[in-house]
């Protein structure tokens, strides 16, 4: 695995910094900062399937939404409890993740891409016309129990959520299984070569990151207490995702949750300036440039920083 | 029954047939090469082996069947393979590259590893480099050493002097002998290079357009002046 000293003492200091945040900046900024932390988590979603295995996914609201609709569904309309809601709509949107591989053993690139798409829009259909009863149809649903009261509550419970996957996620990574992955992204005829099943590596990152999306896609709707499915299943937030990694770096865990970040954070003070959907052309710009910088995200310019810093030092 | 025996073997891609009818029988501890032009059907034949390629005919490895097996389960029951031009993970360690190789291999991994190294102790001492920013010489060590992780008894190596010097070219032969002579492996090789062919293999099989044309000793084949113009231009 190859754990040093210093990789806890990162993660230390990044759980430190959360859980100090309430006390520093305003409640609105917390806010904020939940959007940030569930998107990081879509963000790691998304990575560990594509980032890895170099599947690209236009669809990944369809693994959140199930999620998210799953768990609403459940407890609103059933009366579920939501400590068994959440389980639920984690295992059906594993579920679905097999439903998504599926394209993945016959195809892959931008093929696999417009499948996922395609996902994604006939989720979007089909909650609004199979039984609307159920999902709301085209307003979705709201008043939907909530987990916690509060900026604060809110932030911790984004944050642990968080803080959790992103560490599991990295531990993971950090495995044969993890090395695997990678090597199934950057040459999968090589990873059959040497004996290795790429048809269970595959179903294993796309149950990953169906595990995450779902979890992630329920305790998301249990913090806004509402469900739109025009919000969810929109092409804006696949992108939005997509960015958060690739300006973060991809396949580095750490990169998805900077790129969330920075994302979120960038959206919110354009917001003033500019409250339209012109946003999105000046992120798209950032995230250009960025890449044609630095295509390895910020994660990797900060480490090619602190590893000239630690050259000098040494010296 | 031989270790390896390919029978009538006839291989696919969609509907275009790329083998044809191919017969061979490989010995335990013998280095074989098969020779043949750019299109001759060599990495198609190697890829059958492995379970690549749609195919028909038999196959057997030990005296078990191994055609309709997974590669997975091929390389299990001890085939290992280095494909053509290497096909390694560009952005990963010459250590990963290996160790993935390692994944289903039956023996110890840190075993696999420092009998790799004694080979070729370049990729010792730059184990943390990536492959991408490797000479052609070092890829070919690391592609021939990720083969070996998956503790193999027989070694396929598909055209392993491609782009490289004289030099790295003599390099390598003297490993895959080293593997025959030093850890016991049947090694079956793909060669253009004719004349390579011939110092390394006791055996060599020439294939054309997809069919076996000649088959026999290095010996045989260097005291026929008409085989050695028609295939070997020498």
């Amino acid at each position: 695995m190859g754990l040093r000293w210093f990789h806890f003492a990162a993660w230390g200091l990044f759980a430190l910094g959360l859980a100090l945040l309430p006390e520093l900046v305003s409640k609105g900024t917390l806010r904020t900062l939940i959007f940030a932390n569930y998107l990081a988590i879509f963000a790691i979603s998304w990575d560990l399937l594509s980032g890895r295995t170099g599947y690209i996914s236009f669809g990944h609201p369809f693994l959140i939404g199930i999620g998210a609709y799953t768990s609403a569904i459940l407890t609103k309309r059933f009366g579920v409890e939501v400590e068994i809601a959440i389980p639920i709509a984690v295992i059906v949107t594993m579920i679905a993740g097999l439903i998504v591989l599926l394209p993945a053993l016959r195809i892959r690139g931008s093929y696999f891409a417009l499948v996922t798409l395609a996902f994604m829009e006939l989720m979007y259909q089909l909650v609004q016309v199979i039984r609307p009863d159920l999902t709301g149809g085209t307003r979705g649903m709201s008043g939907i129990q909530t987990l916690t009261r509060g900026a604060v509550n809110g932030f911790y419970l984004s944050s642990v959520l968080m803080f959790v996957i992103a560490v599991a996620a990295w531990l993971l990574l950090r495995t044969r299984i993890g090395t695997a992955l990678t090597a199934l992204g950057l040459n999968e005829s090589a990873v059959e070569g040497s004996g290795l099943s790429t048809t269970k590596l595959k179903m294993f990152a796309f149950m990953a990151s169906a595990f995450v999306a779902g979890l992630g896609g329920a305790f998301y709707v249990h913090y806004l207490g509402s469900i739109a499915p025009r919000a969810l299943f929109d092409i804006n937030f696949v992108f939005t995702i997509i960015v958060a990694v690739l300006i973060g770096g991809a396949s580095t865990i750490v990169g998805p949750i900077i790129g969330a970040f920075f994302l979120t954070f960038l959206l919110e003070y354009l917001r003033p300036f500019l409250p339209g959907a012109e946003r999105y052309f000046i992120y798209g710009g950032i995230a250009l440039l960025l890449y044609m910088y630095q295509p390895k995200g910020i994660y990797a310019m900060v480490m090619k920083a602190w590893h000239s810093l630690h050259e000098r030092a040494t010296k | 029954m031989s270790y390896l025996e390919i029978k009538s073997l006839s291989a696919y891609y969609g509907k275009a047939q790329a083998l044809s009818d191919i017969s061979l029988s490989v010995e335990k501890g013998e280095i074989i090469a098969i020779v043949g032009a750019n299109g001759a059907g060599k990495s198609t034949l190697l890829d059958s082996i492995m379970g690549l390629v749609r195919q028909t005919g038999q196959i057997d490895f030990d005296g078990s069947v191994i055609s309709g097996k997974s590669t997975s389960n091929i390389v299990k029951s001890g085939i290992g393979y280095a494909p053509e031009r290497f096909n390694l993970f560009p952005y990963m360690s010459v250590k990963d590259n290996l160790l993935v190789g390692a994944f289903t291999a039956k023996a110890d991994t840190a075993a696999n590893l420092s009998q790799v190294y004694s080979l070729f102790p370049r990729l010792a001492e730059r184990e943390t480099q990536e492959t991408a920013t490797q000479s052609g010489g070092e890829r070919q060590m690391v592609s021939l050493g990720r083969a070996l992780m998956t503790s193999p008894n027989l070694l396929l190596v598909d055209e392993p002097t491609i782009g490289l010097a004289p030099k790295v070219c003599q390099e390598i032969a003297v490993s895959l002998r080293r593997m025959r002579d030093d850890f016991g492996l049947t090694v079956v090789i793909t060669e253009q290079n004719a004349n390579f062919a011939m110092t390394l293999a006791e055996r060599i099989y020439v294939l054309e357009a997809g069919k076996m044309q000649v088959e026999g000793t290095v010996e045989d084949l260097r005291k026929d002046n008409r085989l050695i113009e028609a295939y070997f231009g020498t």
